[in-house]
């Protein structure tokens, strides 16, 4: 998963488990970027009574470094407040909620939204209402239109903002890359797959009909860039207190103490398939600018070694090149400092020699007309590593960049395996089973329960 | 001793940059808790009062600058929450709404041990 249950602690607490991070100039507003951040990983839509919502005792913040330092110089923070307007029932809706005012919805959210800067901590906006879930055609009729579309509000600085249950849009074959890195393309070539006479075989979307909780912002380029500097960091954190206590006579939960980052995501996959099990969430609770100390995972991959194991024959350069122990400066230049100008012809998104994973974007850089999944592998600037839109397909970049595709870059004598220009879970955005959307907030209409009881 | 985060640290100079614990940081550690719970190895439960000792250190955290504004201050019907972090030195840490106090004080942490038991 992109940073879904990545990490042992942080996969027992899914409503600060951060599982995606997008940033991209708008295509239909160029002026600005989309931020979003999801959380609360593989939502099956039918999770009633009490469906899926943000944690009101959780702190969430979109970071933005504008400067290369890896610490956020602007943080959009979120904090959400849940209200039971009849405690007396056990019932998420008591007939449809036909409006965002509707009194058959019992059980709401809002939330305030502050803008941290060097001037101040700025409130933009307080009781915004996020949507229900999407339960079904009775309880949540003209869902987009009436209820969704509604909950997007304009910030007192100009900015948008929405927060609420969303498609998941991260499309990925976790069912073949989890058994033994049986990538279904490829099962015929991967050693345990070929033992066992598999052939090959289209990828599966393990998101498909799955929903997360989104917090997306759509900011005017010039509010999240310094002059001069087109190029921006992005991640999310999230964050508690540090002591939780459970068995009050009401039976809340009482939290105590300062918060504390629990969670943290910038470039898709790091955590997830980078760092070992055992620093994974002694890394979520690092802020990018300490992330040298972790470089040497980012450098020395653990999976790029895999690669050649799992499928013999297949990858003798990359074997050649994790053999040598050469230290992978695509990798580190990719995720941790952003590509220097002269690498890729007219394209740059270097933020400085501190290593620290976010996603960079270099805001310069205009929407593609038509746009490619594979972003700067497949010629679109556009897309991810620079920065990252919904549909980009992140598995298939990084498994490249990972086998060696990427490495021909930073040394010319180097000749990636036929094999790394072809590796992909095999799937698309046409895997969704749902749409993206055009405009703000661009992730697709989240599945309802009664359609897709058993996801 | 165990070693303190960078937090804490910064919170320790700041509270008390010789070191030591000046005389107006001697502590005296007021627990008038309006609800109690225990830390791993302790309890702060109602109204406890215990006297200062010499070695006593007392360094506040207080919240994430990022996070302060979205704060309020501490009610006065907070609850208290009390980790006796290791006893041997009087490592203690006390929580409460959104801050966090870390007292060095061997008298009180083996007190507190003595009433969890």
């Amino acid at each position: 998963m992109s940073s879904h249950r990545e990490a042992p602690e942080i996969s027992m607490d899914p409503v600060a488990d951060s599982t995606d991070v997008y940033a991209f100039v708008s295509p239909d507003q160029p002026d600005t970027v989309t931020l979003i951040a999801n959380y609360i990983p593989l939502q099956g839509p039918a999770g009633g009574p009490n469906f899926y919502q943000f944690g009101d005792d959780v702190i969430y913040d979109i970071n933005i470094d504008t400067n290369g330092h890896g610490e956020a110089d602007i943080t959009y923070q979120f904090r959400f407040q849940t209200e039971v307007e009849d405690p007396d029932t056990f019932l998420y809706n008591v007939g449809p909620i036909t409006s965002l005012s509707s009194p058959n919805w019992n059980r709401r959210q809002t939330y305030t939204v502050t803008r941290i800067d060097r001037t101040g901590q700025h409130v933009l906006g307080r009781k915004l209402i996020t949507p229900p879930c999407n339960i079904g055609p009775l309880s949540t009729p003209n869902y987009e239109s009436a209820l969704a579309g509604p909950a997007v509000n304009a910030l007192s600085d100009g900015s948008k903002v929405f927060a609420g249950q969303r498609a998941e849009g991260f499309y990925v074959d976790l069912g073949s890359i989890f058994d033994l890195g049986n990538l279904r393309p490829f099962q015929n070539l991967n050693v345990f797959g070929k033992a066992d006479g598999l052939r090959a075989a289209p990828g599966v979307n393990a998101t498909k009909f799955l929903n997360v909780h989104s917090i997306a912002l759509q900011v005017p380029i010039s509010r999240v860039t310094a002059s001069g500097r087109p190029v921006i960091g992005v991640w999310t954190t999230a964050s508690r207190q540090r002591v939780r206590l459970h068995g009050s006579e009401q039976g809340e939960v009482v939290n105590s103490g300062p918060f504390r980052q629990v969670s943290r995501l910038g470039n898709p996959l790091v955590n997830e398939v980078l760092i070992p099990m055992g620093r994974k969430d002694f890394w979520n609770t690092q802020p990018p600018a300490h992330d040298k100390q972790f470089a040497q995972y980012v450098a020395h991959p653990e999976l790029a070694g895999l690669l050649p194991v799992l499928y013999p024959g297949v990858f003798p350069n990359l074997a050649a090149l994790d053999k040598a122990k050469t230290a992978r400066a695509d990798l580190e230049a990719i995720l941790l400092t952003g590509i220097p100008k002269g690498i890729v012809s007219g394209f740059t998104n270097f933020t400085g020699s501190v290593q620290a994973d976010m996603l960079r974007l270099n805001t310069s850089i205009p929407p593609a007309s038509s746009p490619n999944t594979l972003g700067l592998l497949g010629g679109d600037p556009a897309g991810f590593p620079n920065g990252r839109r919904v549909f980009d397909d992140v598995v298939s970049v990084e498994l490249r960049a990972i086998a060696g595709v990427t490495f021909a870059l930073v040394d010319s004598t180097f000749k990636p395996d036929a094999a790394a220009g072809e590796l992909t879970d095999g799937l698309t955005p046409a895997d969704l089973g749902t749409p993206y959307l055009d405009s703000f907030p661009y992730l697709g209409v989240p599945y309802d329960g009664y359609d897709h009881p058993s996801s | 001793m165990p070693e303190l985060d960078p937090a804490d640290r910064a919170a320790a100079r700041q509270a008390d940059p010789a070191g030591a614990g000046s005389p107006s940081r001697r502590s005296v550690l007021r627990v008038a808790a309006g609800a109690g719970a225990a830390g791993v190895a302790a309890t702060a439960l109602g109204r406890i009062t215990f006297p200062g000792r010499a070695e006593a250190v007392q360094a506040r955290t207080e919240p994430d600058a990022r996070h302060a504004a979205a704060e309020p201050d501490a009610a006065s019907s907070d609850p208290i929450v009390v980790h006796v972090r290791d006893a041997s030195v009087g490592d203690i840490e006390v929580f409460r709404g959104t801050t966090q106090v870390r007292v060095h004080d061997r008298d009180l942490a083996a007190r507190i041990v003595r009433a969890s038991r």
